[in-house]
């Protein structure tokens, strides 16, 4: 008993000892945060990297900047962790890493990103799901990477975005933060990451995830679309929101291969690409699907397996990246029925096909503007209708031939009548005149 | 003139309120599918409109349904079950309109309380009311709320398969609604169905004999 009483005191003493050291520790690296100081052996490090111009001539013959700005280190988050953490691989006395050789200023920044995951596991790991993680698994050279966003020397703890420049995001994507900045979003300051999320990046065009950003701050909008626009759901599903609230955008209809079963869009498997090749082959013409192509193209996609698990369902959406972020204020937005709701509306002339990519993308395959108005599409395009935008022809047609009856039959018969009036006592025509 | 009662009061306000509400959804449903080509009303307003006619048409169907299945009138839609003697009396009605009225030849068909429908009427009636009719609601309200009921239209092919058929129903019923007055307007003057369909009272010819066709029913009406 007094054997187990000592062990039971000896751990209570260590758990002390334990938070006091952390607590230490935590106390004098915030105050050392406070005070933006610097280790000794960072000012050691800065003694040389402070220096502006300091480069090294790489590999692949880049130059590589060595230079640190002492001044933002110290005021960053990373002053916490110094030099050392990041650089492990580099000590005094091997410093310079003579042996190391770098290959090129990516390579650098890859073997480094590493090192980054080791703290941000979290972070990394939803960078891993994004789509510019996929790139860069792809083998993209211009896909980002922790440092294209982050400057690791002068990281500090609110987020990298710049709402003036649009920075990091705007480094590759200019044209669309120029777009966005004169946005309702961009004159109220959002970040990008609002909607677009900062490591989990999705593909823009491919998943519910920007319509659940939408909803996620305009949340009473499916009550205040309802009250004035019929089947207001089925617009939510089959109408992008930038399609009537950037109204000045060139719209256009996605035709998007769905699986009935899996109830998800289908997407390419990886390393064996089929859409492409598939739509190509069904479009001999190289002029885009027509209506005979796509349910050729359709059949393809359900030769084995479930009869119609493939199934087209339309996106009507806008064709630019550019124009899906120069959202305007809501009374500006379109509310005229009649902009879609036509024959020869704009949003109907412009047909793609598409299947979600390997990398997470779609992939995008032209088709004519009839499949939308052909009588052979009411199979295929059955999941995309929009009332006089997309009608068919030949009903059109049957409706003439309806009235043409209707009025021809009657106009006929009462001529006869009247030719025959003499033999014909016994029609009311008598009476009546 | 001898008269019998052939459309009950019931079976009238039916037939007016359905009268009217197929006639506002043929033009309501043209202005839906036409926009830019007849602009009598904005594209919204004739959704709505035509939704709730399309309702109240319901509603009014569900008067005709009950109406006929609790009264024994409902022997005018029996249909006649030998094919032999419809398709006779159906080919001598056709002959009769094709050829024998300019003639001056008599209606094959003589009215009574239980047999108001001639075998052509007949027929297509049970095919409108049994089948078009019901197909048409079934449609339309399909349509009304595509998100609610959507499990049932990708069953059926999706959204463009339903409207297609809602379209093909309208279409026809858009030759229905021309050729079905000038058909009533074929009666002894050209005027008499019509007041029938106000008053329930048909006047019908004398027989040879001194008797009128269909009194015998008609004296228990009275």
């Amino acid at each position: 008993m007094t054997g187990t009483k000592f062990h039971a005191n000896l751990i209570v003493a260590a758990r002390l000892a334990l938070v006091a050291v952390v607590t230490f520790a935590v106390t004098s690296l915030s105050a050392r945060a406070a005070d933006s100081a610097l280790s000794t052996l960072d000012q050691k490090c800065l003694g040389c990297h402070s220096v502006k111009g300091l480069e090294k001539k790489l590999a692949n013959g880049e130059t590589l900047s060595l230079h640190v700005d002492g001044a933002a280190f110290a005021k960053s988050v990373h002053n916490l962790i110094g030099c050392a953490v990041c650089h492990r691989d580099v000590t005094l006395e091997n410093h310079p890493p003579l042996k190391t050789k770098i290959a090129g200023i990516r390579e650098n920044s890859l073997a480094l990103a590493k090192v980054c995951r080791s703290c941000h596991a979290a972070i990394y790991k939803q960078y891993e799901g994004s789509i510019h993680a996929v790139l860069l698994r792809g083998g993209s050279p211009s896909a980002p990477i922790c440092t294209d966003c982050h400057r690791p020397h002068a990281v500090m703890s609110k987020a990298a975005y710049d709402a003036a420049t649009g920075a990091p995001c705007s480094t590759c994507h200019d044209p669309i933060f120029k777009a966005y900045a004169g946005s309702v979003h961009g004159e109220a300051a959002l970040a990008c990451s609002s909607c677009h999320r900062a490591h989990d990046v999705n593909a823009a065009t491919t998943g519910d995830q920007l319509k659940n950003a939408c909803l996620g701050c305009h949340q009473d909008t499916l009550a205040a679309h309802q009250a004035w626009l019929p089947n207001a759901e089925r617009h939510f599903d089959a109408v992008s929101c930038p399609a009537c609230h950037s109204p000045a955008a060139k719209r256009k209809v996605d035709l998007r291969l769905y699986d009935n079963v899996a109830q998800e869009r289908v997407a390419e498997k990886a390393g064996v690409p089929q859409f492409e090749s598939r739509a190509r082959s069904a479009d001999a013409k190289g002029i885009g699907l027509d209506a005979l192509a796509l349910q050729s193209l359709l059949r393809e996609f359900n030769r084995e397996g479930v009869d119609n698990k493939t199934t087209l369902r339309g996106r009507l959406e806008v064709s630019t990246g550019e124009e899906a972020h120069q959202l305007t204020h809501k009374a500006q937005a379109i509310q005229d029925c009649a902009t879609c709701h036509r024959r020869g509306a704009d949003p109907f002339q412009s047909v793609t096909v598409s299947i979600v990519g390997a990398d997470g993308r779609p992939v995008r395959y032209g088709a004519q503007q009839e499949v939308l108005n052909s009588m052979v599409s009411v199979d295929s395009v059955g999941g995309f209708y929009a009332i006089g935008g997309t009608r068919i022809g030949l009903l059109d047609m049957l409706l003439v031939l309806a009235l043409l009856i209707g009025v021809g039959v009657p106009v006929g018969h009462l001529t006869l009548t009247w030719l025959f009036r003499r033999y014909a006592k016994r029609i009311g025509g008598r009476e009546d005149s | 003139m001898p008269r019998i009662y052939v459309h009950p009061l019931p079976v009238r306000i039916w037939h007016w309120i359905n009268a009217l509400a197929v006639l506002a959804l043929i033009v309501t449903g043209i202005q839906i599918r036409y926009v830019g080509l007849i602009d009598l009303l904005s594209f919204r307003t004739a959704v709505i409109l035509h939704n709730w006619t399309g309702f109240v048409l319901i509603g009014n169907f569900f008067v005709w349904l009950l109406f006929y299945l609790l009264s024994d009138k409902i022997k005018v839609y029996h249909p006649e079950l030998s094919p032999t003697k419809h398709f006779r009396e159906s080919f001598r009605q056709l002959w009769y309109y094709g050829y024998g009225i300019f003639k001056g030849e008599p209606n094959p068909h003589h009215i009574s309380v239980y047999h108001k429908f001639n075998a052509m009427q007949s027929m297509a009636y049970q095919v409108v009311m049994l089948l078009l009719v019901p197909l048409q609601f079934y449609t339309g309200v399909l349509l009304w709320d595509v998100k609610r009921f959507a499990g049932m239209i990708d069953m059926l092919g999706g959204v463009r398969v339903v409207d297609t058929a809602h379209v093909l129903i309208f279409i026809f019923f858009v030759g229905f609604i021309f050729i079905h007055p000038y058909l009533a307007s074929l009666g002894h003057t050209r005027t008499a169905h019509f007041k029938a369909m106000f008053t329930g009272y048909e006047e019908v010819e004398e027989l040879a004999g001194g008797s009128s066709a269909g009194a015998d029913a008609a004296a228990s009406e009275r």
